[in-house]
């Protein structure tokens, strides 16, 4: 038994963090009667730790609402929870095509915010029926007119009809379950046709394997069906075929428009991609649901163990990691001044974040991550092309820049950024983007109060700190959303770091060549602060090829010793010795520089500014 | 082989700011208690024999040796009755096989020594008293908390001249930030016209715990400067030398013959006794301590209990580690054969850095070397 399409309404919530996205969903499942009040825990969709800790959703969830409506009816609603960061954007649009419909949730207070505004266009652009709601509207700062205006500006339609609710207290919540069941249309699709769904996300759980989610749009899927997964090519029986409801409860048969997950013996979320298509093995579907992409790390990182020891460990638990999110790339590289380590690509910084907090927390081993850059393309002079080398190569690691002589030109990363804020600060925000070398695209008032501005600008430009300059010189008003925008050429060059006349792999950088002097300055500085005082002097230089631009010196250091030292406790004094000597054990080797790893973390931490 | 015995007097009129030694002020009441509590501990020692001391298993004589030192330290043990405390050098002696040319010193500060205290100490068998002058400059000592007059030590050591003690010890200190080029040049002088017999000249440290290293952490006064403090260890070294005051450690200068026995004895990593609160001692690879409390100290000597609060047995490694941390501060430095192995690698830097002298048989620290004695004796700990 299949539900009838008619009944089946599913629908996403768009939000911006903290506009109260997993608090409306909670009264939801309490709404419709699925979790009892006293059963309820806080954000119930929320799983993972730190996407609780956060408060924030990094993977897609899907739950399943049975809804009688005041017509008598029941219907099924099905919520499909989608990640709210620009790094997963990707996700976002597979799972918005997974809907029919999408709640627009607006903190009253605060307005409209430019991640929400990037998500609505998503759903705008999946034909998603869109329905406005204003929540937190019993805050006193809460200005619900002036905000439906806003929104209204950006769909269309009355103000006056726009929903308000309080998440908080459960206030106008039944009224939007009754919207949803009015305005979003039904799915269509064809129980008879071959099978074919939509995988909007998967998750890996050590028991079961790889738990796939999934949004059928033909066709029926049943437990023991052998599936295939078009992208993959991977096939297998269904072991376990259910709907989360909003505990998982298995089920005979899920059919068109209906929502729920399988499991298959899949051993890794590799085989399982997001926007992949799911049918039936022995009766499959011609072509596969379009949209499918592959993912595209954006933001690269050296991630090195500070103890060497940890190497195989690390290349564990990345192995690991990958299992649940095949987002991220990583590659073993090595460095003259950390070792060896692994060359990780990530969606975006929070991607990165991410994936370091979890190495942290789930296995324990402690890191230096390198500054963060981008991909660049690097066209080389064709005249000094080597025998059988390529005409250009794509560098992700700046120590891998060739030398500035062979380099005709370098192409990097743009994208288009779009940043909300009040009118008061656009004086600010234009000259940071100016500064962070951005080309004006547009100027929109929303309304009289409200800019949108779109940019291009450089990614490297802005995977650093672009983020908490926006936030400080508006006092945390503007928002900020970005899509890959291609390969621009720029005039970049390599700075490299000398110790003691090495150059250290680790620091070297690829910048603008305006900012290259000042980058080098800061980071010269920066390390004479860090690098303890050696036994001999240690110059510290940044260089252009092999032009110096900075130059500092560490003076050699000249008394360490405790003078007084007599009878007494020789005990302590032997103990302190035998610690420093077990530190010595982890500082890193420059040449003949001995430098604490905290040093090179700290140094790596100031990449960009 | 010498053997020491130190005895501890944890009292003073009041605690200068940057001494982290195990010392009290405004106790006043409790020093005859302690007093006895000292003799009590001596005869309970006294009577267990060195065997009682020694790691257990190991192969010590079951007698005495015979002491070739006593030190009174402190604290201030001048703050004790002069007959008290030539009553407790009498007592060492009855309880303990003392050398009858045993070096017994003991340290004092400038204001407690009068001619009457001189000679009764000396009548109860002093032959060498240290005294803790620390500068000369007034803004200095005023830094340190030091309340005596600068002069005072000058006629400290002229009283003790006069009453016939053999050797006579200036303790310094260096590198305060108060204290300016000309001021610790000046010191120099003073001390060597004073015809000291010896020069201890340590660098002021911050010790964590001390109210110096409160004031330093809320602003008040700033923390000592290493590179400073190396100028000056240069400084002394050269005038003092040049007034024949030969360096034997590193913050140490005698006339010949005039070498502190007892502190020798430490960095030989020799054997000794550590009586009183919070005294450490140190027998063949045993080393204990005692209650740091001067009244939990007494409470137990009086009734004839063990005073010590803890113990470690060294290992083989961890005895080289502390022949080479105590070695290397001696000028003659440490014979290879008692702290080996060692990274022959960071040899050869230290060497190549001219820090460190190798001859294959001895280490022994240069000029440059001494100041960073602490690096350089981690870097030679096997890896």
């Amino acid at each position: 038994m299949t539900y009838p399409l008619e009944r089946i309404r599913n629908f996403a919530i768009i939000a911006h963090v903290d506009h109260g996205k997993s608090t409306l969903a909670d009264r939801m499942l309490q709404a419709t009667g699925l979790v009892e009040g006293r059963a309820m825990r806080a954000q119930y969709l929320d799983r993972m730790e730190i996407e609780r800790e956060r408060g924030i959703t990094i993977k897609a969830q899907a739950v399943r609402m049975p809804f009688r409506a005041p017509d008598g009816q029941e219907y099924l609603l099905n919520l499909i929870d989608t990640p709210g960061h620009v790094d997963f954007a990707y996700e976002v649009s597979r799972a918005m095509n997974a809907c029919e419909g999408a709640i627009l949730l607006v903190d009253a207070a605060q307005g409209m915010e430019a991640q929400t505004i990037a998500n609505l266009y998503v759903a705008i652009e999946a034909g998603l029926e869109v329905i406005p709601v204003l929540n937190k509207i019993d805050l006193p700062a809460a200005r619900p007119e002036q905000v439906a205006l806003e929104i209204a500006a950006l769909i269309g339609g009355d103000p006056e009809d726009i929903l308000a609710v309080s998440a908080k207290t459960g206030v106008g919540v039944p009224e939007v379950l009754q919207r949803i069941v009015a305005q979003v249309p039904p799915p269509r699709g064809d129980a008879e046709a071959p099978p074919a769904a939509l995988i909007f996300d998967s998750v890996y759980d050590a028991y079961r394997g790889v738990i796939t989610y999934m949004r059928v749009v033909d066709g029926v899927f049943r437990p023991g069906m052998e599936v295939r997964l078009m992208a993959t090519g991977f096939h297998n029986a269904i072991d376990e075929l259910a709907v989360i409801s909003p505990e998982p409860l298995p089920i005979d048969a899920l059919g068109p428009g209906e929502v729920g997950y399988f499991t298959a013996a899949i051993k890794e979320v590799e085989h399982a991609r997001v926007g992949d298509t799911v049918t039936d093995h022995r009766n499959p579907v011609g072509t596969a649901l379009p949209g499918y992409r592959e993912p595209t790390p954006m933001v690269f990182s050296g991630m090195y163990p500070v103890n060497s020891d940890d190497f195989p460990g690390l290349r564990d638990a990345l192995d690991r990691l990958r299992l649940n999110d095949a987002s991220f790339s990583y590659e073993p590289e090595s460095s003259v001044a950390l070792g060896f380590g692994f060359r990780c690509g990530f969606l975006g910084l929070l991607h990165m974040e991410i994936i370091s907090e979890r190495l942290d927390r789930e296995f324990d081993i402690p890191l230096v991550t390198t500054a963060p850059n981008v991909k660049y393309e690097v066209h080389l002079e064709p005249t000094l092309l080597r025998d059988g080398e390529a005409a250009t190569r794509l560098v992700s690691n700046p120590a891998e820049l060739p030398e500035a002589n062979r380099i005709s030109h370098v192409l990097e990363p743009v994208v288009d950024a779009m940043i909300l804020l009040p009118s008061d600060y656009v004086g600010p925000v234009m000259q940071l983007c100016e500064t962070r070398r951005g080309v004006m695209k547009e100027m929109d008032y929303l309304t009289e109060e409200r800019v949108e501005l779109r940019y291009e600008l450089p990614l490297a430009e802005i995977i650093f700190d672009f983020y908490d300059k926006l936030k400080s010189s508006t006092r945390g008003y503007a928002s900020l959303d970005y899509e890959p925008a291609g390969m621009r050429q720029s005039s970049l060059v390599k700075v490299d770091i000398l110790l003691n006349g090495e150059p250290v792999d680790a620091f070297s950088s690829i910048i603008h060549r305006d900012k290259a002097y000042e980058y080098g300055k800061r980071m010269v500085n920066r390390l004479k602060e860090l690098i303890p005082r050696q036994m001999f002097d240690v110059p510290i230089q940044a260089a252009i090829g092999g032009k110096i631009i900075s130059r500092e010196t560490v003076k050699a250091r000249r008394k360490d010793v405790l003078a007084k030292c007599y009878g007494g406790d020789i005990t302590r004094k032997r103990k302190l010795l035998e610690k420093q000597k077990e530190g010595k054990k982890r500082m890193k080797n420059v040449g003949a520089v001995e430098i604490p790893q905290e040093a090179f973390a700290a140094a790596l931490s100031v990449g960009g500014d | 082989m010498a053997a020491g015995i130190y005895l501890h007097v944890p009292f003073c009129r009041h605690v200068c700011g940057y001494c982290d030694f195990n010392t009290y002020a405004g106790m006043d009441d409790a020093i005859p208690r302690y007093v006895a509590a000292l003799r009590a501990d001596l005869d309970r020692i006294a009577a267990a024999g060195p065997r009682a001391l020694a790691p257990p298993g190991a192969e010590v004589a079951g007698d005495w040796p015979v002491f070739t030192s006593v030190f009174m330290g402190g604290g201030t043990p001048t703050l004790l009755a002069p007959a008290d405390l030539a009553g407790l050098l009498r007592h060492v002696r009855v309880a303990l096989p003392v050398a009858a040319d045993a070096e017994v010193t003991t340290e004092a500060n400038p204001e407690n020594i009068t001619a009457e205290v001189v000679a009764t100490l000396v009548d109860a068998g002093l032959t060498r008293i240290s005294i803790g002058a620390q500068s000369f400059s007034s803004r200095v000592l005023e830094f340190l908390d030091r309340d005596h007059d600068p002069e005072l030590p000058l006629r400290a050591v002229a009283q003790a001249r006069a009453g016939g003690v053999p050797s006579v010890n200036l303790d310094l200190i260096y590198g305060a930030p108060a204290e300016t080029p000309e001021d610790w040049s000046s010191s120099m002088e003073t001390a060597v016209a004073a015809g000291t017999d010896h020069v201890s000249a340590y660098a002021l440290t911050l010790e964590s715990g001390t109210t110096y290293a409160a004031r330093v952490r809320t602003g008040q006064q700033a923390a000592p400067d290493d590179d400073v403090a190396a100028e000056r260890m240069a400084v002394a070294a050269a005038r003092l030398s040049d007034a024949g005051l030969r360096r034997y450690e590193i913050s140490n200068w005698a006339r010949p013959g005039h070498e502190s026995r007892h502190n020798l004895n430490y960095w030989r990593h020799g054997d000794w006794l550590g009586v009183g609160a919070g005294a450490h001692g140190h027998w063949r690879g045993r080393r204990w301590w005692s209650w740091r409390s001067p009244a939990r100290y007494s409470d137990a000597a009086l009734a004839g209990r063990d005073t010590t609060s803890g113990a470690e047995i060294v290992d083989e490694q961890g005895r080289r580690t502390e022949r080479l941390l105590l070695g290397l501060r001696m000028i003659s430095g440490v014979a290879r054969d008692r702290v080996e192995p060692v990274d022959e690698r960071q040899v050869a830097r230290l060497v190549a850095a001219g820090l460190l002298l190798d001859d294959g048989g001895v280490l022994r620290l240069t000029d440059n070397g001494r100041p960073l004695a602490d690096d350089v004796t981690v870097r030679l700990l096997p890896a």
